[in-house]
């Protein structure tokens, strides 16, 4: 099948609080696919609408919804509304701004998160495709430029050094065998840093991987980040 | 994986199953996951789509914050136990589902979207129907769910279901023909006639724009919830009954993309055109978010 929709719960759900799946359940998922990728709440957020979400993020709770994601609730939680003002009392930082002109990745409901949390900064350019389903299309982290297919899930591995494993095989190349052999690879890219010592594998994936592959993965790549 | 709905009947034709019953097997084996985790997190959503009609058509109704909709499924049940209603009970039955259901998403409480928040009224509006016309039990109710949603799954990933990329017609209208689809085989008839169902339901909604005041899903969206359920019901009758829509159902998908790719913006929920840019839509607008 072309589109990204695969499974049935993608069409029948998400549970969640109202009034709109694109810029409601589609902005928590943002948020928390943002939480994941930075590791946990930012202290600092600005958030940059474009297009429907510039005109309509007010009406449709996308401000709540989005910082909901940030703080790691579900779509149905009944805090969803009240998330602005949890998290500006938990000390978050928080700016929305309303973008004139088109998003930057070419679909009309989305949102741009320039993060910090401790030393990391962090932007992720996301967009709400409809039914609650979102896709994250742009990463900018550490001086890398990462260009995604956009769907999840997704997963990051940052490699300090090119070191080969101990059969000889390329970490990031054992890595996308482990998850092709799953069945489970889109496709994978690999951004080197400006200065060539270290990289990011960048897997895009066409299922949810197993706890099991996850634990594997996660033994030779601890620092990685998966969000599904 | 089925990637158009004549591929969709084709299985369910050679293995002689339901399609409710094609969508099942194949969320299984893509997931990993025993018929018990399907089917029970299906039952759950189906227990959130029961939670919110209730909750809207009890007492006096919910009311949004902005006081643009509310109260209007407690309105319906009201008449309908005291009039004798021009469209006739069942169908009164499924256009109170799809209010109070919107009328809760629209108040900020708990809905289960399909295949959107928007458009979360219709399918719960046609089980109604159902119910009450074919005493539908809960596992047929359940099986209508994984119909619709395989039918949703096409209509996704060939054309839109945001009404930000195709208007209405991509939200209620999808909702719609998903609903005339499942409840065609909830009625007893064949795949190929399901098909049928949805390509009349999704050919009456063609065109349809999404243009809510003040950028709320609350005008006109709880009300076209309502139709989108009737629609529904009809068009699974005029399949039933032998009708044809004669334009095929991925045909009529592709020509919901089309029509969706062709509408302006204003048109595909920004709040700028349609209803949103009347003089009493901005005046709304205006009270509710001054300047």
């Amino acid at each position: 099948m072309p589109g990204e929709y695969k499974s049935v719960f993608d069409i029948i759900g998400p549970v969640m609080v109202g009034p709109s799946s694109s810029h409601t359940a589609g902005a928590v998922a943002i948020g928390r696919a943002a939480r994941h990728l930075i590791g946990g709440l930012p202290q600092s957020v600005r958030i940059d609408y474009y297009e429907s979400f510039a005109q309509t993020h007010l009406g449709h709770g996308t401000d709540y919804a989005i910082v909901s994601g940030l703080l790691g609730y579900a779509p149905d939680d009944g805090r969803v509304p009240q998330a602005v003002s949890i998290a500006r009392d938990q000390g978050v930082h928080i700016e929305f701004c309303e973008k004139e002109g088109p998003s930057p990745i070419g679909h009309p409901n989305t949102a741009v998160l320039h993060m910090q949390r401790q030393q990391r900064k962090m932007t992720i350019y996301g967009c709400s495709i409809g039914g609650g389903i979102v896709e994250i299309r742009r990463i900018q982290m550490a001086g890398y430029d990462l260009q995604t297919e956009g769907m999840l899930p997704l997963l990051l591995v940052e490699e300090m050094d090119q070191s080969l494993s101990n059969d000889g095989q390329d970490k990031g190349d054992r890595i996308a065998d482990s998850i092709r052999a799953a069945g489970a690879l889109r496709q994978s890219n690999t951004y080197r840093s400006g200065d060539g010592n270290s990289s990011i594998h960048v897997y895009d994936l066409d299922k949810p991987l197993l706890p099991e592959l996850l634990q594997q993965i996660s033994r030779y790549a601890p620092n990685m980040i998966y969000i599904n | 994986m089925f990637a158009s709905i004549q591929e969709l009947v084709s299985i369910a034709q050679e293995q002689d199953l339901p399609i409710s019953e094609i969508m099942i097997r194949q969320e299984m084996e893509r997931y990993n996951e025993s018929r018990k985790q399907v089917w029970h997190r299906m039952s759950q959503n189906l227990d959130a789509m029961d939670k919110a009609v209730l909750k809207g058509s009890t007492g006096k109704g919910v009311f949004s914050s902005t006081g643009l909709t509310g109260g209007e499924a407690a309105l319906i049940r009201d008449y309908r136990s005291r009039h004798v209603s021009l469209s006739g009970d069942t169908m009164l039955a499924a256009v109170q589902a799809a209010m109070a259901t919107n009328e809760v998403n629209a108040s900020m409480g708990v809905i289960c979207a399909t295949p959107t928040a928007g458009s979360s009224g219709t399918l719960p509006g046609v089980l109604a129907a159902l119910k009450k016309r074919i005493d539908l039990d809960r596992d047929g109710q359940i099986r209508f769910l994984f119909t619709a949603g395989a039918f949703g799954l096409v209509t996704a990933n060939n054309a839109m279901i945001a009404g930000a990329t195709g208007g209405c017609q991509a939200e209620v209208g999808s909702a719609s023909a998903m609903g005339a689809a499942a409840a065609v085989e909830a009625a007893g008839g064949d795949p190929p006639t399901c098909a049928e169902a949805f390509a009349i339901a999704m050919s009456n909604l063609l065109g349809l724009v999404c243009d809510p005041v003040a950028g709320l899903v609350e005008l006109p969206c709880v009300k076209r919830n309502a139709i989108g359920a009737a629609n529904a019901l009809i068009a699974a009758d005029i399949a039933l009954a032998g009708g044809s829509n004669k334009i095929p159902a991925d045909e009529v998908i592709e020509a919901m993309h089309e029509v969706g790719m062709a509408l302006p913006s204003s048109l595909r929920e920004t709040g700028i055109g349609g209803l949103a840019g009347t003089k009493t839509g901005q005046g709304f607008r205006k009270t509710i978010f001054g300047q």
